[in-house]
């Protein structure tokens, strides 16, 4: 995913058509959500990124790359997933985690659900790592409320 | 809701694509055998709830800007976690 222009605002990392994220089940109990255009800020380090719903426009989910703040947090596809997302063995995905903010102003981080990105077609999914006992609301900062 | 009831080894289909098998009942128990094509997510109802509710939390937040949680990330982000669950 490539960063564009250089102003403080988010702008779109991509106009192009073939760089929309398409998740073709949607997001788990949003099976709406669909199509999505990732938009960042312009710079090397990218800490944040949102990814615009081009279905329902109000949604606009705030994501990161969680191996940035996680040394261990690793995700792994078995053979169905990689089948689904057309990933051979070798191909590694993108992987971004959702935030939210808590009402008590924590930054967190959806470690359960990650999003899984196909890097060449841009096909996603969000997979569940349903045993790793990873949360959906994991802390990461204090960010104010 | 249907209400139908099984015995072990009995099966339920859903759509054409979905077999739910009773596999064993054990006390309290009923262990589900579940076929479903690629792509269906089979979870847990109470992961599927809350899964939903992160997803609709993370777009539906009064947030301050991105670049202030970027920069809270940043001054973060120095010190990796280890995240693994105990």
């Amino acid at each position: 995913m490539q960063m564009t222009e250089t102003r403080a605002e988010l702008v779109p990392a991509a106009a192009a058509a073939d760089q929309i994220i398409t998740f073709p089940n949607g997001l788990v109990g949003c099976e709406s959500w669909r199509h999505f255009v990732l938009m960042t800020e312009q710079e090397e380090d990218l800490a944040v990124g949102v990814l615009e719903c081009l279905d329902q426009p109000e949604t606009r989910l705030m994501v990161t790359n969680p191996k940035l703040l996680f040394a261990d947090y690793s995700v792994s596809l078995n053979d169905s997933e990689r089948q689904l997302l057309d990933m051979p063995e070798g191909v590694e995905p993108v992987i971004y985690c959702t935030l939210s903010i808590t009402s008590e102003g924590w930054l967190t981080a959806n470690l359960l659900g990650p999003l899984v990105i196909n890097p060449e077609t841009r096909v996603a999914k969000q997979i569940v790592l349903a045993d790793s006992g990873y949360s959906t609301r994991h802390p990461v900062v204090r960010v104010g409320a | 809701m249907l209400v139908l009831s099984r015995k072990c080894e009995q099966s339920v289909m859903l759509g054409d694509d979905i077999v739910v098998t009773v596999l064993g009942v054990e006390g309290d128990r009923v262990k589900l055998g579940i076929h479903a094509p690629r792509g269906v997510n089979i979870l847990r109802h109470e992961i599927y709830r809350q899964l939903q509710d992160a997803n609709a939390g993370a777009a539906n937040h009064s947030r301050p800007s991105v670049q202030s949680i970027a920069d809270a990330l940043r001054g973060r982000s120095g010190q990796k976690a280890q995240v693994s669950p105990a």
